[in-house]
């Protein structure tokens, strides 16, 4: 529980930790965008070299990012064998009886898990090396324009940064209670299912009973020192964009352009 | 049943970022029937260690041994899942694992784990609340109706029906008024002295150490610092400084006697034997 990579702030002294949360933000949607442009390998490729930069300018290691992907194995392991059953195109690659394998449906998994890697990574390389204030801080100035036509940006933001906050807090409370619950015998591997069903639900209840405690006191704690999203507020920390942020976004607006014109001149 | 531990080694996601020495090298004998404390300050392996003690985490190296049950790196948990009966570990706020719709079915949910019947466990839900200071009339009442401190009761009452022969309590009196406090540590002794329960304390409170327990254990960035007796231990304040705990409020005061002239041994840790002392003195003075 304690080793989930994804969405962990690690605070190293690096380029990247140092980056406008603006631009960050921005570099990741536009890569994002870019991941959806099918403009098969050779734009990921292009996304690929992208990211193994940010990687190295950020010190973390790749093995790091590999982890972030690890919670989704499962996911994709269940795709590629639902592909293997649905997909029947392409050229038949294995055949055992009334199974058989076709190259389009690997090629097909394989893509999506190529997708589904590149975005978890770079949203991993993004909250590691933004402390979580700091990106809310860049939602919320990036949204500030929609302010005008009604958007609550200050709320959103507030909304997200308090949601990021306690997603740690909330891991190590599940850990404490599954432990807690553990010492009384609870036992989530082995047992039926409704062994199973009441382990979870001995871990669920008494979590969110906490949570809504801690909701209750936070939103507490927040209006006893006057907290009110309406009011204008001034900032502590003012956010500034150098050159290494335009140089970022002018190489991932490269790289979007890039897959697109592959895309739309049919190169892919 | 007295707990032994070899050359008890944990570290934490070996091998990533998070990479943290909790223990290191514990090697220690832990008696049966006697109340143990273990201190130290936050972060120094106290509840890494306590955890070890009922299997819910597994040497990295070195070993546990607790009556005929052997935990090595590489024990399944499935293996030594009795232990858990065993070794009761009350976990700090434990009313936060409170879940079910009625006390006497949160407090059944233990046994019922462990394979015992339902109607059995239910009888023994009802045996083993009063154990803890509540009677009857609040089987059928939910658990989340109840005040912080009923709550910890009813979360330590299913600790205790699974009739554990060795205690851990991890800061049981944590947020509790004075006088909770002190029924709480009352239900605690009795345990010990009545049913001859292995009691091991996980404390801040230097005065619950000094009234209630029989040995001390100092840990210290994963190792184990000291290991004595409570008597020897408090008669040493310089121990107490060196590892940033403050003294019990009778040390402090002897403190401050001793640089006023008075002459207090080391071996005072009674408040009425003190009182004595220093009337002495005053009398021998004037």
């Amino acid at each position: 529980m304690n080793n989930i990579a994804l969405g962990r702030y690690i605070p190293f002294d690096s380029v990247v930790n140092r980056m406008d949360p603006r631009a960050k933000i921005m570099i990741m949607l536009f890569l994002m965008i870019a991941i959806f442009v099918p403009a098969g390998i050779w734009g990921y490729i292009l996304i690929a070299a992208f990211i193994i930069l940010a990687l190295k300018l950020s010190k973390l290691s790749l093995g790091f990012a590999l982890r972030s992907v690890k919670p989704m194995i499962f996911m994709m392991v269940i795709l590629l064998v639902i592909n293997i059953l649905v997909i029947k195109t392409g050229v038949p690659w294995l055949q055992i009886g009334w199974f058989s394998v076709y190259s389009d449906a690997v090629y097909q998994t394989l893509y999506i898990v190529v997708r589904l890697m590149l975005m978890i990574i770079i949203t991993t390389i993004l909250t590691a090396t933004t402390k979580p204030l700091d990106l809310t801080l860049g939602i919320e100035k990036l949204l500030h324009p929609f302010e005008k036509v009604g958007l609550p940006a200050h709320i959103i933001a507030m909304m997200i940064s308090i949601a990021l906050r306690f997603i740690p807090t909330l891991i190590e409370e599940t850990q404490r209670i599954m432990n807690a619950q553990a010492s009384r015998g609870v036992d989530l591997e082995n047992g039926s299912l409704k062994e199973k069903v009441m382990a979870v639900l001995s871990l669920i209840v008494p979590l969110f009973v906490s949570a809504f405690d801690r909701a209750d006191q936070l939103a507490n704690a927040m209006e006893a020192r006057g907290y009110d999203p309406q009011k204008p507020r001034t900032r502590y920390k003012v956010l500034s964009m150098h050159s290494i942020d335009y140089i970022g976004l002018i190489l991932s607006v490269l790289i979007l352009v890039c897959c697109i014109s592959i895309q739309v001149l049919g190169l892919a | 049943m007295s707990i032994k531990t070899n050359e008890l080694t944990h570290i934490y996601n070996p091998g990533t970022p998070f990479e943290k020495l909790a223990l290191n090298g514990i090697t220690l004998n832990i008696p049966k029937g006697k109340v143990t404390a273990i201190i130290g300050q936050t972060g120094s392996g106290k509840s890494t260690f306590v955890q070890h003690l009922n299997a819910l985490l597994v040497p990295t190296s070195g070993s546990v041994d607790i009556e005929n049950y052997h935990i090595q790196p590489g024990t399944k948990i499935k293996d030594i899942k009795e232990l858990r009966k065993k070794v009761g570990l009350v976990f700090q706020f434990p009313e936060y694992q409170l879940f079910e719709e009625t006390i006497e079915k949160d407090i059944a949910f233990g046994p019922k784990n462990f394979g015992t019947s339902e109607e059995e466990a239910v009888a023994l839900a009802k045996k083993v609340l009063p154990i803890v200071g509540l009677d009857d009339r609040y089987l059928q009442r939910s658990p989340f109706d109840l005040s912080g401190g009923q709550k910890r009761r009813v979360a330590i009452a299913g600790i205790l029906v699974l009739e554990p022969n060795i205690l851990v309590l991890d800061e049981p009196t944590a947020g509790l008024d004075p006088q909770g406090a002190q029924e709480m540590m009352t239900l605690f002794m009795d345990l010990n002295k009545k049913q001859g329960k292995t009691v091991l304390l996980v404390s801040h409170d230097m005065e619950h150490v000094k009234d209630y327990c029989d040995h001390v254990i100092v840990f210290d960035q994963g190792k184990v610092k000291i290991e004595s007796s409570v008597k020897e231990f408090f008669q040493h304040p310089e121990w107490m400084e060196n590892i940033g705990i403050n003294p019990p409020a009778i040390i402090r005061l002897k403190k401050m006697l001793n640089e006023k002239g008075f002459c207090i041994p080391d071996d005072v840790l009674e408040m009425d034997t003190l009182v004595k002392i220093v009337k002495e003195q005053v009398k021998t003075y004037e």
